[in-house]
């Protein structure tokens, strides 16, 4: 007799989860993937799940599994070296790990260098911490671990906007509000690919109502496809753009289209600027200073019932507070406003200036800068949740590739100028963060949220005076040292500059701070920095340097082809944990609900494949960490604390615990949460019901109200801090001889000037390549493949299948125009080369591309991964040089590179 | 009278699959086969381009000259609407592949699985070898259907009485529904909203609609 169930689990593949789904079983075996139709009401897109955990009972039964231990045998480490894996049991396994772990123990946790003899390094955005277990107990019960040799991230991510966005609205991430707005300019802001369920849900509902969206991109997108318009911009321009906008708002347009009383109330606009660039403060208070018309004189920016001047230069007397405490007294000096400086700024950057830069016309570009300020309905307003909020329905999004490198601080600072303009920032309808990683916990964006003395958030910037910075480098590639806006909290590693660890780790990079060793210890979870990072040749050949790496893989891998042993942990649908699910989350969830939901496993691990819990708890059993690692669980390393005031479910710290034991308590501890203390049902509940949630306040999707009640204002436009922080951090470089970060540190502008970014990248070239730019004449771009990103499916046949219906999944993108031109046709192949690397695949024909693009879509280059391996499909990855030239001030670059195209070969018929 | 049909909202659809892999789950479709899929469809020239996503398969027609041309009966069509295939009935002699304007019919000749070693557990759990050598497509989940109207569920409306692929879409660009209810979902989007069918002119009255609004 056949039986048939269904099972509730999560998806967190991407950073866009975690959505809820049920798989079905027939006989013990995973058959069917549906959505979780009992969270509709709850979850945002009801309950709905994207393609790739479609992927997932394939997964499973995927023959080319790794499904037992594997210890290498072959020491010499190389691509094309056998590792010469044998099979070996679990307890041999951990053992060797322990012996090496305690080895670490017994001398120092960090090495002669001052480095972590333990590193860590996973990808996804950090989703993987969502599928292993406790395994984040343990590191947190063995002490300091380095994460700074990056799979991809921060030249893979929004790295600017979620630094900037954080400082400034508490935004690591933004969207628009989509349900209200009704005017988006994307600059190749790619949602319908990459933001995940619910994104393309609000995004659809939002079309069916009528939303238009102006999509500014190289080639049209998947996104692209349903935008009202596509402006094919010249890549790396996109700031001339913005810039051109900000133009015709500030010097087009009178004043008083612009949201007035919200640029006075609610942002810096007012505060005038010294003429050493700081703010002239009042010498009692240290209060930045306002002109007040009414009075004729310079007031502190809190002082009751001032209008402040917003435009002009008045005659003041005042203090400025410069870096390192110095100070400067004026006397009847003429000091300006920080608005009024900003109109200069961009005098010069009209819509003529940007059309030639950008190759769009400056009609169109004046048309979208009108329209925008058209649709903002300044000074309208909405009742929510009871409060009469600003209605703005507009916004304006940035997409990956103009959010990290060289030109992002000014996407970024541009991009949040027009929504301040028009008071649309953190407002019903227009632009809003939706979760935080370097202020406070990712799930309370709101108690971020703290004032400033100047009247702004305040914001944890690494320290940079003399007595607090930190000299010594704490991990590989020294994020507290040399980045100070990415704070020092949980998540600061990864936000550092993961290009500076591996170069360092070449001996190509900070030369006066000598080259670090490998760690003793490199454990690598979920993630393919030998694929999925730039110059990844080079990055094979480094990994290949390292004593001991241990990789938990799925499959054999690119990454893992250097390992000393190979784990196979039970994977998604095969083992157990509780995560957060609701309130706001990237890129869109804005729920109305917050609490928790339970991966379990859907059948039994397969093989010898053991859920991550059991590997933490047995690492901690033999490396004499028990007892910390228990702590660390209690503490509320693995979600939540497991004891409060409330309730105590904390476990034993003296024994091992089971998996199931672990998350029993876990779950009792979530139900306890999500009913003030009165439920403590435990994991049999969550296996049964799947998720648990209470109410979270809808008030809370917005930032303005917090910002209004406690009378903040939003730190824009003049970037003072920034530039105090950067004078600052360039004198203790200087006093210690780094001059190796000199290029980083212009960055530190109180307003980020224009760039010519295509000029930046040639030079870069030619000095360090010794090599003619205008060989070079495509960018080639990469775009999101929603099918496959961070999933690590690439071995998946299912996933193959579908994503082939999409173009750029089978070759190269390129215009059809210009492979005339070439003598190219659809399928021959034809070659790419960069300055420092050479690929090759099928060309794909296309209108949708600039003539000067060709476009590699996903992470592909696969020389080892089982079926991945044969799909003939090229990357950019490799062809991306690692040039600190190219790395911006907070430490990110992009993933996009000059090239030169030529056809190798006809279509085989 | 039934008739139901599935509308697909082109202003909606992002082309992300989903439908394609939630159907090829339902329906246990061997590597290839497709019976729903978006394609990627490119339109005009250079900076004039326009791109959309298209969801395509049986269209269920209410005139389908697949059944037409159907030598051996195989091919029927029942009172809801839904074109069905007899596989036992099914001599496979593809007549109705080549006849179908919208090239939503396959057939297998052999057993084929994801991977070269043979089927996976939950492939050979689900295999069926009726399929082998006969045509198939798109059932619109008929069985489904029909065990959710035995449950007094609503075609469309309750997710146990759908397709899979309508169930499944994440942007809401599928809808089933009774195309002979004025009051159905279909018909209310039918009637709100600017529409095509595939292939009109040639007469087979498909049961696949497009909303469709030019920018």
């Amino acid at each position: 007799m056949s039986s048939t169930h269904k099972v509730s689990t999560y998806c967190y593949q991407c950073v866009n989860g975690p959505d809820m789904l049920t798989v079905e079983v027939t006989d013990g075996i995973a058959t069917t993937v549906a959505p979780n139709f009992a969270a509709k009401g709850y979850h945002p897109a009801d309950g709905k799940v994207c393609v790739k955990p479609y992927g997932l009972v394939q997964k499973i039964y995927n023959p080319n599994r790794v499904l037992k231990p594997l210890k290498r045998t072959n020491p010499k480490k190389g691509r094309n070296e056998d590792p010469g894996w044998v099979e070996i049991e679990w307890e041999e396994a951990l053992n060797t790990i322990a012996q090496k772990l305690n080895a670490i123990r017994a001398t120092s946790l960090i090495d002669e260098q001052g480095y972590p003899r333990v590193a860590f390094t996973t990808g996804g955005a950090a989703t993987p911490y969502f599928y292993m277990g406790t395994f984040a107990s343990f590191l947190a019960a063995w002490g300091p671990v380095d994460q700074s040799l990056g799979a991809g991230g921060t030249v893979k991510c929004y790295h600017t906007e979620h630094v900037y966005g954080e400082l400034w609205h508490r935004a690591f991430t933004v969207c628009p509000d989509t349900p209200r707005c009704e005017y988006i300019v994307s600059f190749g802001n790619n949602i319908d690919a990459s933001g995940g369920v619910t994104s393309v849900r609000r995004h659809a509902d939002a079309r069916a109502r009528g939303i238009k969206r102006i999509q500014i991109e190289p080639h049209l997108s998947i996104t692209g496809a349903s935008a009202s318009e596509w402006i094919p911009i010249r890549p790396k321009t996109d700031p001339a753009f913005l810039y051109a906008m900000l133009h015709v708002l500030l010097h087009e347009r009178p004043l008083t289209d612009l949201d007035v009383p919200f640029l006075k109330a609610r942002t810096g606009s007012p505060y005038l600027i010294g003429p050493n660039g700081f703010f002239l403060r009042d010498p009692a208070s240290k209060k930045p200073l306002m002109w007040d018309a009414a009075t004729g004189r310079a007031l502190p920016f809190d002082t009751p019932g001032i209008d402040p001047a917003l435009v002009g230069s008045f005659t003041v007397s005042g203090m400025e507070v410069g870096a390192d405490g110095k100070t400067w007294e004026h006397d009847a000096i003429e000091a300006t406003t920080a608005f009024e400086v900003t109109r200069r700024l961009v005098a010069a950057h009209t819509p003529e200036w940007a059309a030639p830069v950008c190759d769009v016309a400056a009609y169109r570009i004046r048309r979208v800068a009108n329209d925008f300020i058209a649709h903002a309905r300044i000074g309208e307003t909405i009742e929510f949740e009871g409060r009469t909020l600003p209605f703005r329905p507009v916004a304006v999004m940035l997409g990956k590739g103009v959010n990290n490198g060289w030109g992002a601080y000014e996407c970024v600072w541009a991009r949040t100028m027009l929504m301040v303009l028009v008071g649309g920032l953190e407002v019903p309808g227009g632009l809003l963060g939706s979760t935080v990683h370097i202020s406070g916990m990712d799930f309370d964006r709101m108690g971020s949220v703290a004032p400033h003395p100047d009247g702004f958030l305040d914001y944890p910037f690494n320290p940079t005076d003399k007595e607090h910075w930190a000299a010594q480098p704490q991990v590989r590639h020294g994020h507290t040292t040399l980045i100070p806006i990415i704070g020092g909290g949980l998540t600061s590693q990864l936000m550092g500059s993961t290009v500076l660890s591996w170069m360092r780790l070449q001996g190509r990079a900070a030369d006066s701070w000598g080259q670090p060793k490998p760690p003793d210890v490199w454990f690598v979870y979920r993630c393919n920095p030998n694929i999925s990072f730039s110059e990844t040749d080079r990055i094979g050949e480094t990994m290949a340097t390292f004593p001991f790496t241990v990789a938990f893989s799925y499959t054999q891998d690119e990454t893992n082809h250097f390992a000393d042993l190979v784990l196979p942990e039970a994977i998604d649908l095969e083992s157990t944990q509780l995560i957060r699910i609701g309130g706001t989350h990237y890129f869109e969830q804005f729920w109305d609900t917050q609490g928790w939901v339970l991966r379990q496993p859907v059948v039994p691990p397969r093989g010898e494949a053991k859920d991550f819990t059991w590997i933490a708890t047995e690492l901690a059993k033999r490396t004499g960490l028990l007892e910390a690692y228990n702590a660390m669980i209690n503490f509320g390393a693995a979600g939540l604390p497991l004891k409060t005031d409330a309730y105590d479910f904390s476990l034993d710290v003296t024994r091992a615990h089971s998996v199931d034991e672990t998350w029993d308590a876990i779950c009792r501890a979530a139900s306890a949460d999500v009913t003030g203390g009165t439920a403590s049902d435990g994991l049999a509940y969550f296996k049964e019901k799947g998720f648990r949630v209470k109410p979270f306040p809808k008030i809370n999707w917005y930032l303005y109200p917090r910002m209004e009640d406690l009378g903040l204002r939003f730190e824009l436009p003049y970037q003072e801090r920034i530039l105090r922080i950067g004078q600052e951090l360039s004198a203790r470089l200087h006093e210690q001889g780094v001059t190796w970060w000199d290029r980083q540190l212009h960055e530190y502008e109180p307003l980020p000037t224009w760039k010519d970014l295509n000029e930046l990248w040639a030079s870069a070239y030619e000095r360090a390549y010794g090599i003619k730019a205008s060989d070079y004449p495509f960018w080639l771009l990469t775009a999101r493949s929603m099918q496959y990103a961070w999933g690590g499916n690439v071995s998946l046949q299912m996933i193959r299948e579908v994503a082939a219906n999409i173009a750029g999944h089978d070759g190269i993108m390129i215009n059809a125009q210009v492979a005339e031109q070439l003598g190219i046709e659809q399928g021959d192949r034809i070659e790419v080369t960069s300055p420092i690397g050479v690929t090759s695949g099928r060309a794909l024909l296309r209108q949708g591309v600039r003539p000067d693009t060709i476009v590699m879509v996903g992470q592909f280059g696969h020389w080892k991964t089982p079926y991945a391996k044969d799909l003939d499909m090229p990357s950019l990855n490799n062809l991306v040089p690692m040039n600190m030239d190219l790395v911006d001030g907070t430490g990110s670059a992009v993933d996009a590179v000059l090239v030169n195209i030529r056809k190798v070969g006809r279509k085989s018929k | 009278m039934t008739r139901y049909v599935m509308v697909a909202d082109l202003n909606r659809c992002v082309g992300c699959q989903t439908c394609t892999a939630s159907c090829k789950h339902t329906n246990a479709t061997p590597p290839g086969v497709q019976w729903r899929k978006v394609l990627d469809v490119e339109m005009g020239e250079y900076p004039n381009v326009e791109r959309l996503f298209m969801p395509v398969g049986c269209q269920h027609c209410s005139d389908p000259p697949c059944m037409e041309v159907c030598p051996s009966t195989a091919t029927g069509q029942r009172k809801d609407g839904i074109v069905t295939i007899d596989y036992d009935l099914c001599i496979g002699c593809s007549y109705c592949a080549v006849a179908c304007p919208y090239q939503a019919r396959y057939k297998v000749e052999e057993a084929r699985f994801a991977y070269s070693d043979g089927p996976t557990e939950n492939e050979a759990l689900r295999f069926d070898e009726r399929r082998i050598g006969v045509a198939q497509k798109c059932t619109f989940c008929s069985d489904r259907v029909d065990a959710g109207l035995e449950r007094g569920l609503t075609p469309g409306i309750d997710p146990d009485a759908t397709p899979a692929c309508a169930n499944a879409c994440i942007a809401n660009a599928l809808t089933f529904g009774d195309l002979e209810d004025r009051e159905s979902n279909v018909s209310k989007l039918l009637t709100e909203n600017t529409w095509f069918r595939m292939h009109e002119h040639l007469g087979t009255d498909p049961g696949f609609y497009y909303l469709w609004e030019e920018k």
